[in-house]
Formats: structure tokens, C-alpha cells, sequence
């Protein structure tokens, strides 16, 4: 099965070939090629995926085109076999999805009259009769040599006499038109162009189509030309990449179990006890970390909070984390310490510049990044990369988790190299960090029951997230990703800071979200409640499973399996998610897409 | 041709291992069921696959993203009534004859190709099996179909339908005449059809397996893990002992001291050893890792297991997430298992293990006993009786 795709327009062809051969490439993708007349017509081919065939391709303008992506029937996988396949003279050339059943015995015949093939394909044949047939009409060419050959065909001949036509004809192999003011498309599949329009002609068997930039002229076998209708495609591209889920932030929380293996893949050995990061991040971790700066926004820089708790209660180095873009307008440097920026796309504008910035002033730069090839990755000294795979949802759910997941290795890796923790206690974190996933995935399961208490917080007005230690920058995350996704007035707080002002706010309509751990924090968390009670809001609080005195103090209770206070951070977090999830999709906002906001911000 | 795959079904009887997956990606060495049946169909010229998905759809949905070569197109069931029903809902993807498959089941290509190319309209792939009484049982003559009984009380025949049919578009009307009636099965309407003096060509499937009980997945795995080429990548440590086909996959740390013996295949990111022996048809998934002293054979050990040192696991099924201590031990033997009413005699059966339990040091499992998902299990425990899913043994 092939891909193939034809455009006329006033787009650049090449842009709009490539992309909708991306598109088609569930079609195969052994080879690829591209044909476009630039005054004169120019081809190339590539072995293997798509990019490489982009990469390939000089600058070339150029508003006509036919591309092809190839899994191979006839033929070995190489640049001959790949189409388009162009005639002797070089004036034609076609795209083909199908078989030609007879070509052998046309080959033959063309052979005898003394035509040389290049290429093992049944392809070349077409081309070649085109050329044998062609006295200045290409669809007269076509509709002729289209006679001559049995077998399923879809094809798109382009001819570089006349600049201005596709022909197109299909039988049992699919084709598609894609209608659009001023340009037109022809290809296999639908999503190939869904991305320029959504009205499309369906040829049916035995047709063949002229397109020019501004008309369509569709005929059937015998030469008679036939009305077609129009019709329009109304789902999306994105629709099928959601895997069924109603919204990518949902199926990204849900990727989470695997997301937390992929980062912790090849990073630690249970067996061996020791955390392995890239040659350079390990030596950067080893020399001069007398005291970490962290610079990141949004999400990523909660993320860093949170690996400020974890570092300085592992590896006790001081950690100053600061938001990336306010970093520049403190003045003092530390040449000994490690600025570590935390960004999802590694091109946040705001960070890059902070990165620059520590360069600048002879600090060593490590980045934590989910994209590989990025600029944080190509200006600092090392980089770790996330590989949580691409997060659609303007939410980050799976990158926040995974970034704390790398500050965790960090953390321990520091810690082992410091000695300030045991050989035992590091085991001991593995083997808990290997819990993580199934722990995840435990809470995944009881969404029903956040979905439940989202309920008592869909029609507030503002909602607050308390907590203390590590669970305050938690808390600064589920706020935001309650008033990211649901647009409720929500703030984040440490549970101490409450009575220093935050507390005028409290009303009775004000649900707070508590997160209690069981750890030094939680007697006071717990008094803090009481503090929250007695002003009458009602208490959601997050707590161990083995919690049982909570239930005294809170409305609601959320649990999430026992581990240690560090590694909790993990399943509270998607705790925190659902619940921000499940209250905007009960609000009925769009989650994927809040207003105002974009997924990479590359502005500062 | 366009195929239609049937993978709405939940596979009830394959609880607890379908509590958060369907049937059809129940993994055969180390891959789901549904892929070989994908695989089949793209490889013999489908140009098409129609997937009847309901029951945990984005599982399937998920994995099948990426998946190359073949266009696949989704349909939703949302309520699992029956084989023709779902069919159904494919309706408005096809216009010609197509092919029906069931998702469930591992066949092979030239099966497919033999069914494409048959000339009449009607097909339907039969296959020898030593108890037809579970399935529908066809009586032929020569190689018409002249009857098609589900699951008849006694022991009839010897051919039983695969549930695999070439069909022409038409048979929709069929379809929606008896769906309308409240009759939902695929058969019936083969029956019907059948009634109705219409053809329905018989052809012989070369390869064909059905999973039922969880226990057959073992001997499935079993058949299927010798078609698996021998590769390795990742790390295998001096003085590791390797025969026959092993598979390694990448990020994988095999320890020394390890003597492992093919047909074996094991994902990427585990950790195996040091010293411990995996022994033929032992599939392991990714992220997990067995533990210095252990001994495993024939066995589906899912990902993310953890089995702690000196356990003994032979002819079982460990599910995703579980944490086995240390001196873990299962019986393999003859057992007698209780399902749906009836007693069934498996010879050579282990445990099988629902997703995500953890069980203590030194626990000691009888033959054929099935452990559902989410059981905590303390230290030091004999278990011969079924667990029910998260259910604590103190």
C-alpha cells in the first residue's frame, strides 16, 4: 500500500507534499519522493521515513507538485524503485498506488521498441506509455494509456509542458479530491489535507480528474464528463490521535504509569544500586555542585520547587529556585553553582534567556527537557531528557511528573556521589521509584471518586490548595491546573502562610484542598484545618490511605497509596490533575485549548 | 479488500486479566493477540482494517497508533450485545464483499489470502477441534456448508466455525432483519443464510488459535513464542549462558551467572539476575526484573513485574505491576478449576496472578489457583483457594 498526493495552488507545493505525506504515512513508509516544476520539473527521492526525504530537498519554489510514499510490492527498497517514476525524456512523470497486473507484458513490448527501464517497479511502465502517447494533452495520455493496463491503480501524472493540470484516475485504489478556492488537492486519504480544507470529491472507480488551480473537471471511462458533489468532512485530524479518549490532557494523565517507566528506563539499576545519567551530566553533578540554581515557568518552575524540597533533603546543597523570567534582574552570581533549567519544549523564550544569562556569568548549564535537538539542549553543558513523548494538552500533566521524576534521579545521583545518603537508603528510593508506576496507576482507577468531590467544586467561585513541605509546591500545581483548565479563581498556599493575610479571603464558598502527608508536616497541617473549619469552607484533603484520624477533620477525603513523602509527590500530583480535569469537563470548558493560552511559549 | 476486526468484547472468562484490558490485547509473546491478526491482514493485501472497538477502547486505540503499513479506521460499539451487532456498526465503513474477523484469535496470513481469493461470495474458515461442543460445530458436504450449530449439548462433529467469513455487503440486510428480531450472534445469521439456500463455501485454516480461559494463554504463548526470531541488544553481563532463541530487548541488563534457554523472550528496561535461569516459552515484558536465584519456566510474566530472589515460577501468568518476595514458589501439576458450572481437568497448570499484587516472602501457591488483581498477600501464606480481586490475606 501506497500514499500519494497531488497539489495546485498558490501554497508552495513542496510545504504542502511533505506535510500531507507525513499524514499518509500509516500508508507506508519505505520511500519517499517528490516531483515539483519550478520553471523546470525537478524530482527527489529518499529511502526510509519521510524526513529524510525533507531533508534532502533544496530550497525550491515551485506551486505544483506529486509526492508518493512507498511500501514496496514491486521492487527492492531503494531510490530507482521510488516514485514518482519519470518517462525517458524527463517531461512526465506519475505517482502510483496499486498493482499493474500486465506489466511485465507491456514491459516487453516497450522493450522491444527499444525502451530501457531503470527502476523494477510496475510504475515505470505508465510513464513510459505516457510518453509513448503523449502529443500535447496529458489527459488524452492518460485516458489512453489507461486502456492499455489492467490491475488496481490510483494515479496522479504531472507534465512539464503544462504546468497547469494534475490528471488524476483511480480504480480500486482510493482517491480523494480536496477542494479549496484557488488551489486544489488529490490524494489517498482524507487527513493528507483536512489540515487546507474540508470539502472533498470522492472519484469513484474507473474516473479520471483534470485540476487545474481554479476547476475540477471529473470524466468516466468512456471520456463523458460527469458532475460530482461535494462533500464536507466535519471531524479533525486531531480526533484520531486521541486514542478514544475525550480529551488529550485525560489520555496524557492517563499515560503517566508509562511516562514515569520511560524516564526511569535505563537510568537505574535495581540490581547494581546506582543511578546513570549521560558521561557529561554526571560530570557536572560531580564538580562544583556546592549549591543548585533552578530557573524554569509555569509548570516546569513548580516542578523546580519541588526539587528544591527533595535536593536539600537529600543531598543537603542549598537550592534557589527562581522563575526564568525574573532571573536576569538579580544581580548576584555564584560562578560555583549549577543552573538547572526545567522546560518542556526546551525553547521557552523566558528560560532560554536565563540560561544565557548564567553562560554568561561562567555557570555550568544543565537543562531538563522533553525535546531532544531543542535550543536548551544545544546551549547548555548537558541536558536530561524526559522522554515522555509529545504532551498535546496546553495543560502539562505527564511532563510535570516526569520532571520531578528527573529530579528525583538527580537528587539521589548527587546524593550518592556526596555521600549523604546511605548505599540503603538509596536502594531503598529505587525500589520505591520502581512502585510509582502501579501506585499511579492505582489512583487511575479510583477516578471515580475524584470525579465525584470535583462535583462539590464545579460552581465555586475560588478554590485554595493548601500545603506544607514538598506538598506546597504540589499545592501551587493543583491551583494552577485548576484555574489553567476550568477558569476558577484558584491559589496555592503554604498552609502557614494562611493566617498572614490569605485567611481574609476565606468564606464558607470556599472549598480548600489540603494535602496531608504523613511526615513531620502533619500534625500541623492537620491544626491548620481545624483553622479552616472553624471559618466554615468545606475540606477535600489528600491523605495516605492509611490515614484514619483525618477523617475527624475533613469533608472529603482523596487517598493515595503509602510510600515515602518524597515519592508521594507523584500520585498526588495526578490526584491534583483529575480533580482540576474533571471539574473543567464539568464546567464544559475547552480542555485542551484554554483561552489566552499556548502550549510553548516563545515570547517573552 | 477491506477487513473488519471484531475487538469489542470484554472476555469475561479470562477475568482477572481483562479487568483493565480487553480480550484481544491479552499479550502471545509479548505482543497482543490483536496484532497478529493485524499483522495477517496487512501482510495478505487488506487495504483496509475496520476495527469494532468498545470495552476499554483506548487501550487498543493506544497501542495501534503507530502502528504502519495499513489504514485503520475505528468504529465504536458501545454496548457489547453480540458478533452481528457489532459487525453492524461497521456498516456505513464498507461497500463491497469484506472480510470478518474476530480479534481474539490468532490466525495466520495464508489462512486470509486463501479466503480472499475464494471465488464464491460467502466463506466461512473452519478448523479441526478436539472439543467442538464450545464452538459453533458446521456440518459440511464436500465443502458447502449445509448446517451451523452453536454450541451444541453433545459432542457432534468434529469442524468448528472460526468465526472468520468472507461476506458480501448484502449480508447487512440479514444482519439488520435478525438484529431487529433481537437475535445479535454472527452464526445465526450464517444459519439463517444458509436457510435461505444460499452457498457458503467451506475452507480449511491452516493456523488457528482461540484463547478462552486464562490458562490457554500459556499454551498459546507456547506455540506462537517459536515464531520469534532470536535478537539481542542491551547489556548481557560475562559468564551469562545463552541457548537457542532469546530475545533481548534494549535498556536490558542481563546479570552474570545467568543460564538462559531459548524459545525465551524478554522486553526492554529489565533487570535479570545474577544467576538466575529462565527456562523455554518464557515470555517477560518490559521494566521488570527477576532477581539473583530464580528459576522460571513457560511462563507470561507481564511488565513491571518484580520477583524478588529464589522464587520458583513454572507454567503461570504473573500480570502487570506485581511485587513476588522473596522464596515465592508455585505448584505445577494437574489441577481441577471451576469454571461457569462446570470442572475442568488442565494437566501442567502454575497460578495465574492478577495485575498489581504484592505478595510476601515465602509464599507458596497450589496448582491452577487464580489470584485476582489488586491482592495483598502477607509472608509466609499457602494459598489454595481462589482470590477474588483485592482481597487482602492476612
Amino acid at each position: 500500500m501506497c500514499g500519494i498526493i497531488g497539489y495546485i495552488g498558490f501554497r508552495e507545493a513542496k510545504d504542502v507534499i511533505i506535510d500531507g505525506l507525513k499524514r499518509l504515512d500509516y500508508r507506508g513508509y519505505d520511500s519517499a519522493g517528490i516531483g515539483i516544476i519550478d520553471d523546470k520539473l525537478q524530482v527527489f527521492k529518499e529511502v526510509g521515513e519521510i524526513t529524510n526525504l525533507e531533508k534532502e530537498i533544496p530550497l525550491i519554489k515551485g506551486d505544483i507538485g506529486i509526492g508518493h510514499t512507498r511500501w514496496g510490492t514491486h521492487g527492492k527498497v531503494n531510490k530507482e524503485n521510488a516514485h514518482p517514476q519519470i518517462s525517458p525524456n524527463r517531461k512526465i512523470i506519475v505517482v502510483h498506488n496499486g498493482i499493474i497486473e500486465n506489466f511485465k507484458k507491456l514491459k516487453e513490448e516497450l522493450e522491444n521498441k527499444g525502451h530501457t527501464f531503470t527502476s523494477q517497479t510496475d510504475t515505470e511502465v505508465i510513464a513510459h506509455l505516457l510518453e509513448e502517447h503523449y502529443e500535447g494533452n496529458l489527459e488524452a495520455a492518460v485516458f489512453t494509456t489507461l486502456k492499455q493496463i489492467q490491475g488496481a491503480y490510483a494515479i496522479v501524472v504531472m507534465c512539464e509542458d503544462e504546468p497547469e493540470t494534475l490528471v488524476g484516475a483511480r480504480k480500486e485504489s482510493p482517491l480523494i479530491l480536496g477542494v479549496g478556492d484557488n488551489e486544489n488537492f488529490i490524494a489517498s486519504d482524507i487527513p493528507a489535507l483536512l489540515k487546507y480544507t474540508n470539502r472533498v470529491i470522492y472519484l469513484d472507480e474507473g474516473e479520471l480528474c483534470v485540476i487545474t488551480k481554479k476547476s475540477i473537471h471529473v470524466f468516466d471511462e468512456n471520456k463523458k464528463e460527469v458532475t460530482k458533489k461535494e462533500d464536507i468532512i466535519t471531524w479533525n485530524v486531531k480526533d484520531a490521535e486521541k486514542s478514544g479518549f475525550p480529551h488529550f490532557m485525560l489520555k496524557e494523565i492517563f499515560d503517566q504509569p508509562d511516562a514515569i517507566n520511560q524516564a526511569l528506563r535505563g537510568r537505574v539499576s535495581e540490581i547494581k544500586q546506582t543511578i546513570n545519567f549521560p558521561e557529561e551530566v554526571e560530570k557536572l553533578l560531580t564538580n562544583g555542585t556546592d549549591s543548585i540554581h533552578i530557573v524554569a515557568c509555569g509548570t516546569s518552575y513548580y516542578a523546580g520547587l519541588a526539587g528544591k524540597y527533595i535536593i536539600e533533603q537529600t543531598c543537603k546543597i542549598p537550592v534557589i529556585v527562581e522563575t526564568a523570567s525574573e532571573y536576569r534582574f538579580f544581580s548576584t552570581r555564584n560562578k560555583s553553582s549549577l543552573v538547572i533549567a526545567i522546560t518542556q519544549s526546551g525553547e521557552t523564550s523566558d528560560t532560554l534567556a536565563a540560561l544565557r544569562e548564567a553562560k554568561h556569568s561562567g555557570c555550568k548549564t544543565l537543562a531538563i527537557t522533553n525535546v531532544i535537538g531543542s535550543t536548551a539542549t544545544r546551549i547548555t553543558d548537558g541536558y536530561i531528557l524526559t522522554q515522555s513523548g509529545p504532551e498535546i494538552g496546553v495543560a502539562a500533566t505527564k511532563t510535570f511528573t516526569s520532571q520531578i521524576i528527573i529530579l528525583l534521579l538527580t537528587a539521589l545521583k548527587i546524593a550518592s556521589i556526596k555521600n549523604t545518603l546511605g548505599s540503603n537508603d538509596i536502594y531503598d528510593y529505587i525500589l520505591r521509584l520502581k512502585k510509582l508506576p502501579r501506585e499511579v496507576r492505582q489512583i487511575l482507577d479510583n477516578s471515580n471518586e475524584i470525579k465525584r468531590i470535583a462535583k462539590q467544586i464545579k460552581d465555586s467561585k475560588s478554590v485554595f490548595f493548601i500545603g506544607r513541605g514538598i506538598n506546597y509546591p504540589l499545592s501551587l500545581e493543583g491551583a494552577l491546573k485548576l484555574k489553567e483548565i476550568s477558569y476558577i479563581h484558584a491559589e496555592g498556599f503554604a498552609a502557614g502562610e494562611l493566617k498572614h493575610g490569605p485567611f481574609a479571603l476565606l468564606t464558607k464558598d470556599t472549598p480548600v484542598v489540603a494535602i496531608a502527608t504523613n511526615d513531620s508536616t502533619y500534625n500541623k497541617i492537620l491544626a491548620n484545618i481545624s483553622e479552616i473549619k472553624a471559618r466554615g469552607p468545606q475540606v477535600i484533603a489528600i491523605a495516605d490511605e492509611h490515614d484514619v484520624e483525618i477523617e475527624k477533620h475533613a469533608d472529603f477525603v482523596l487517598r493515595f497509596p503509602s510510600n515515602s513523602t518524597l515519592l508521594s509527590c507523584v500520585p498526588i500530583t495526578v490526584i491534583l490533575q483529575l480533580l482540576a480535569y474533571h471539574v473543567a469537563n464539568l464546567r464544559n470548558c475547552s480542555i485542551d485549548k484554554p483561552r489566552n493560552l499556548a502550549k510553548s511559549v516563545t515570547v517573552e | 479488500m477491506k477487513a473488519v476486526i471484531l475487538a469489542a468484547g470484554e472476555g469475561k472468562r479470562l477475568r482477572p486479566f481483562t479487568e483493565t484490558m480487553p480480550k484481544v490485547m491479552l499479550p502471545v509473546a509479548n505482543k497482543p493477540v490483536l496484532e497478529y491478526v493485524f499483522d495477517a491482514a496487512r501482510n495478505c493485501g487488506i487495504d483496509e482494517i475496520v476495527v469494532v472497538v468498545g470495552y476499554k477502547k483506548e487501550v487498543i486505540m493506544e497501542y495501534f497508533k503507530n502502528y504502519k503499513g495499513i489504514k485503520i479506521t475505528y468504529v465504536i460499539q458501545d454496548k457489547q450485545l453480540g458478533t452481528a451487532h457489532a459487525l453492524l456498526q461497521a456498516k456505513n465503513k464498507l461497500n463491497d464483499s469484506f472480510i470478518a474477523l474476530s480479534g481474539d484469535n490468532i490466525i495466520d496470513q495464508n489462512s486470509i489470502s486463501k479466503l480472499i481469493n475464494a471465488k464464491s461470495e460467502y466463506c466461512i474458515l473452519i478448523k479441526e477441534h478436539p472439543h467442538p461442543s464450545k464452538y459453533g460445530v458446521v456440518f459440511i458436504e464436500k465443502t458447502i456448508l449445509k448446517e451451523l450449530v452453536e454450541k451444541p449439548k453433545e459432542e457432534l462433529g468434529k469442524f468448528i466455525s472460526t468465526g472468520i467469513y468472507k461476506l458480501p455487503y448484502e449480508v447487512f440486510d440479514e444482519i439488520e432483519e435478525l438484529t431487529s428480531q433481537g437475535i445479535y450472534t454472527l452464526s445465526s445469521v450464517i444459519q439463517s443464510t444458509v436457510e435461505k439456500n444460499k452457498t457458503i463455501n467451506t475452507i480449511l485454516a491452516d493456523l488457528w488459535m482461540d484463547i478462552v480461559y486464562p490458562w490457554d494463554l500459556i499454551s498459546v504463548n507456547e506455540a506462537m513464542i517459536h515464531h520469534f526470531p532470536a535478537s539481542t541488544s542491551g547489556v548481557i553481563e560475562k559468564g551469562v549462558t545463552m541457548k537457542g532463541a532469546v530475545s533481548i530487548g534494549k535498556d536490558t541488563t542481563i546479570y552474570s551467572g545467568c543460564y538462559i534457554v531459548g524459545p525465551v523472550i524478554i522486553g526492554s528496561g529489565c533487570e535479570i539476575g545474577p544467576n538466575a535461569c529462565i527456562f523455554p516459552s518464557t515470555t517477560i515484558g518490559n521494566n521488570s526484573s527477576i532477581r539473583p536465584f530464580c528459576e522460571i519456566r513457560n511462563s507470561i510474566i507481564m511488565e513491571d513485574v518484580h520477583i524478588n530472589s529464589s522464587s520458583y515460577i513454572s507454567h503461570s501468568i504473573i500480570a502487570k505491576g506485581n511485587i513476588i518476595g522473596n522464596n515465592f514458589s508455585n505448584i505445577t501439576g494437574e489441577a481441577t478449576i471451576e469454571t461457569e458450572g462446570e470442572f475442568k481437568k488442565i494437566k501442567n497448570i502454575g497460578t495465574m496472578i492478577g495485575e498489581d499484587c504484592t505478595i510476601g516472602n515465602n509464599v507458596v501457591v497450589e496448582s491452577g489457583i487464580i489470584i485476582g488483581r489488586r491482592c495483598e498477600i502477607e509472608p509466609l501464606k499457602k494459598i489454595s483457594k481462589n482470590i477474588p480481586s483485592e482481597s487482602k490475606v492476612m
